[in-house]
């Protein structure tokens, strides 16, 4: 029997939300107070007012995979260097909950993982430098140290953005935000090797330059022809809102943007070909579908029957 | 019986513009034979003459041979030229007499003016031209591989060698060995073969002599020696007096033989080996008195000569790994990787020989399944056995099939499907399976259980795990990569392909019911399976998930669908 694609992908979008996991978010916000206060009261007159960023602040997060980004804008004279700056964050937090969490330098972050009542919380700490002495009220722009390979930069320079651009971009788009949601869970589902913000912002790309309409399906199949059709061109870019000057489509070479492509391509023509194909890369999380079950807890009871292979028998 | 019409022979001949015809053709015998000269090319300062024999079979080839022969004797050390003078041309295949006759002798025209005129070289290594015989009506056949040692230049000493199998070769009885080891005179060194421990754990029975030349012993760089007096500047003395000794403390019947192998340098420093057999007290040595300045015999002191005897060739091959996958392999990602098969029934063990024939040197395997004498029609297992452990046959097949591979049991093999489903909770075991799975570099899970898959797919695993299974009548192929293998393959079963799980076989006397299929229907989609998976290694393709259908009813096509 065929399926309704976008009755799939409500399905899909409706089994990831947060709410699903309210008492484990409650965790994690209760996480990641206790880690900015600690920060506020450890660096006091060195930093401004630290911002929720992330997923869960442009809610685009989904409940199979997330974590709590906080960042901290410190003031230009605070440190010598980004690097500096970068080591006493990392060396504060990685004294301060060494014996409760695993501390790791990550590439612009510092990430916490707490194991609280056997879950795992997940912090990244994003340390980050005003641009101009006393302006970071005004324009919000900051350095980020980059501790490793990120893209085309080479290892431990910087990078320069601006966190209240990338939130505001993303500001009331609820379309943009279900397909860049859908489009998350196929990267976590399927281990594709693509950043979340490269899938936003070519998400948002594809809303500006095309006429993006009709149901969930029609909507996610135009975005995804988008890429597919642009993500290799030579001229094509994406332009991270905090600095116009970082190109994120570099994040990927050559052989990388093909890849994407023909990936794409793929998954349209398979889906289309074969509707049930779109269970394959939007899963439903089953963790949160238990309105389909019989009263025994089965989804399809036809499945079973004595002494015969059900059809999900491999053979060989 | 007239093979050919002689007259039309002669008069296509007389056409050919670079020749003097100087005897016609005529019958000698089965085959027609005339006299030939070969002129005005440029270059060729003198004419060439050549006598012309045709085989009945001629213009068909007899195997890969011409049925036409030019022959001058004289030629012998220019290239290509065979120890009886005959030129050594291919051409096309031709049943049309005319046209096979101007191409032979245009393929004539060619060999002059490339290697006689020009004296041309080849960028290929070729053999040195060897006439094996069998020794007292018995062919001996020796292989080597390589090692890891640099023979000097006269260093000589034992050779250990390991009987691999008897058989039949040209009708005749052979005796094949291989060389385990070679230990030098003078610094007792034993120098490994690099085979598998498989073969390198068989018990040496016979015993051999080398000598490492250096130079190629033969003639024009390309015959081999026919008599041992010609071996006189190549051979150190030391080598005669320790094949004396040997001779005299013998205490075998002197009829015992044994060989004695010449190592020479080829292409690249290379090593290769040649060998004769010689009979214990038919050594092809004599003493002969020392003199002393003035010409007269120092009383008692002799040395040891060769003497004017026929060298009895036997039969060498080159078989290091380089030789024995030189036609083609799969690519050094796969070759080289440290592989477990998860489950060895049909494809399972489809996979196993095929990684092994396509040059793959390290296998380990996990099966807790016996082979019943119904699972060999399609699986790589054999009658002959009898009931047998999957894996202890699977064993010894694939090493049957490679002296280069390793292959073992995985830990606990018959206990670890059951072992990893009942402790697949336990973060400790977790851990345990993550670190032992990860010491691979791939891993093919042919065991199609769903269990097993979902177990694995829980785990962190840094290795590359490829799960292969097929549909009821071997319709579909499913190929999946780790991390997308669980969800993806019961998708592909449940609702994606046509799994027709009622048309089963249901053998007498079984309580569980199996699929229908061929093993010719399972090695199709096993081989293109294993070929797209080379592919993407070789490629560096990413490891996306597919399958293979067969998609109409007559079997005319086989489809592919990337994910």
């Amino acid at each position: 029997m065929a399926t309704d694609k976008s009755q799939h992908l409500q399905q899909v979008l409706e089994t990831h939300k947060m709410l699903h996991i309210e008492k484990l978010l409650d965790k994690y916000k209760k996480t990641r107070t206790k880690v900015k206060e600690a920060l506020e009261e450890n660096f006091k007159d060195k930093i401004y007012n630290p911002i929720n960023s992330g997923s869960y602040a442009k809610h685009t997060a989904i409940n199979i995979k997330f974590d709590l980004d906080i960042v901290f804008p410190f003031k230009k004279d605070s440190f010598k260097t980004l690097e500096e700056l970068f080591d006493e964050v990392y060396n504060f937090l990685y004294e301060k909950y060494k014996n409760e969490a695993v501390v790791k330098k990550q590439k612009v972050s510092i990430g916490i993982v707490f194991n609280t009542d056997g879950d795992e919380i997940n912090i990244d700490v994003v340390p980050g430098r005003e641009l101009n002495q006393e302006q970071y009220n005004n324009d919000y722009n900051l350095n980020l140290f980059v501790n490793s390979l990120y893209g085309l930069l080479a290892e431990k320079t910087y990078i320069q953005t601006n966190i209240q651009a990338q939130i505001d971009l993303i500001k009331g788009k609820s379309d943009e935000r279900n397909i860049i949601r859908l489009l998350k869970i196929w990267k976590k589902t399927n281990a594709a090797p693509y950043k979340s913000f490269f899938l936003e912002l070519i998400t948002i790309k594809a809303f500006d330059k095309e006429d993006i309409s009709g149901n969930l399906w029609e909507k996610l199949k135009s975005v995804m022809e988008y890429i597919r059709d642009n993500v290799n061109k030579d001229s094509f870019t994406l332009k991270d809102p905090g600095n116009s000057n970082n190109n994120v489509v570099d994040t990927l070479d050559n052989a990388e943007k093909n890849n994407l492509s023909n990936k794409m391509s793929n998954m349209i023509d398979n889906i289309e070909n074969y509707s049930d194909n779109i269970k394959t890369y939007f899963p439903v999380n089953d963790q949160f579908e238990d309105k389909n079950m019989d009263r025994y807890g089965l989804k399809d009871s036809g499945i079973i029957a004595p002494s015969i292979p059900n059809k999900s028998q491999q053979f060989g | 019986m007239d093979f050919h019409n002689i007259e039309e022979i002669n008069k296509i001949v007389s056409t050919i513009p670079f020749i003097d015809v100087l005897e016609d053709f005529k019958q000698a015998g089965i085959f027609l034979e005339a006299r030939i000269s070969v002129k005005n090319l440029k270059g060729l300062n003198e004419n060439l003459n050549f006598d012309i024999q045709i085989f009945p079979q001629y213009p068909l080839k007899s195997h890969d041979s011409e049925a036409l022969k030019f022959i001058n004797r004289d030629l012998i050390s220019y290239n290509h030229v065979m120890g009886d003078g005959s030129i050594c041309i291919h051409t096309l295949h031709s049943p049309k007499l005319k046209q096979k006759l101007l191409a032979d002798f245009e393929s004539l025209k060619a060999w002059i003016e490339k290697y006689y005129i020009n004296k041309n070289n080849d960028s290929h290594y070729e053999h040195i031209i060897i006439n094996e015989q069998p020794f007292d009506d018995i062919y001996y056949s020796y292989q080597f591989t390589k090692v890891d040692y640099s023979f000097k230049k006269g260093e000589f000493g034992k050779v250990d060698l390991i009987p691999l199998s008897n058989g039949v070769y040209k009708k005749k009885t052979i005796c094949n060995f291989l060389i385990k080891s070679f230990q030098s005179v003078k610094n007792s060194i034993k120098i490994n073969s690099k085979w598998s421990d498989y073969y390198m754990n068989f018990e040496v029975k016979n015993l051999g002599f080398f000598i490492f030349l250096e130079d190629v012993p033969a003639s024009h760089n390309r015959f081999a020696f026919s008599n041992w007096s010609e071996l006189e500047n190549y051979i150190p003395t030391d080598f005669l007096q320790f094949l004396h000794d040997f001779k005299k403390r013998n205490k075998k019947p002197k009829n015992t033989f044994l060989p004695i192998f010449f190592g020479y340098k080829t292409v690249k420093n290379e090593i290769h080996w040649i060998s004769t057999l010689v009979k214990i007290n038919e050594m092809p040595i004599a003493g002969s008195p020392i003199l002393d300045s003035n010409g007269i015999k120092l009383k008692g002191q002799w040395k040891s000569e060769l003497i004017d005897q026929k060298i009895n060739w036997t039969i060498t091959r080159n078989s290091s790994y380089k030789y024995l996958f030189g036609r083609g392999t799969f690519c050094d990602k796969i070759t080289n990787a440290k592989i477990l098969i998860i489950g060895v029934g049909a494809i399972g063990s489809m996979v196993a020989k095929t990684l092994v024939k396509c040059g793959a040197k390290n296998i380990n395997i996990v099966e807790y399944d016996v082979k019943e004498p119904e699972n060999v029609c399609r699986s790589e297992y054999s009658f002959s056995s009898g009931l047998y452990d999957k894996t202890f046959e699977l064993i010894k097949t694939l090493h049957e099939n490679s002296p280069f591979v390793n292959v073992k049991f995985h830990n606990n093999d018959e206990y670890f499907e059951s072992f990893i489903k009942a402790l697949h909770k336990d973060k400790e075991s977790q851990k345990n399976y993550e670190e032992s799975l990860n010491q691979f570099d791939i891993i093919f899970n042919c065991s199609t259980d769903n269990d097993l898959i979902f177990v694995l797919d829980q785990l962190k695993l840094s290795t590359d795990l490829i799960n292969l299974s097929i549909t009821n009548h071997a319709k579909d192929l499913v190929c999946a990569f780790y991390p997308n293998i669980y969800k993806y393959v019961q998708n592909q079963f449940i609702n994606i392909l046509d799994n027709d799980v009622e048309d089963l076989y249901n053998p007498t006397g079984c309580w569980s019911p199996t699929f229908k299929a061929s093993y010719n229907d399972i090695n199709l989609l096993t081989q293109y399976a294993l070929k797209e998976i080379n592919r993407k290694y070789d490629e560096n393709k990413p490891k996306e998930n597919f399958t293979l259908s067969i998609n109409s009813e007559n079997n005319s096509n086989i489809k592919f669908t990337q994910y």
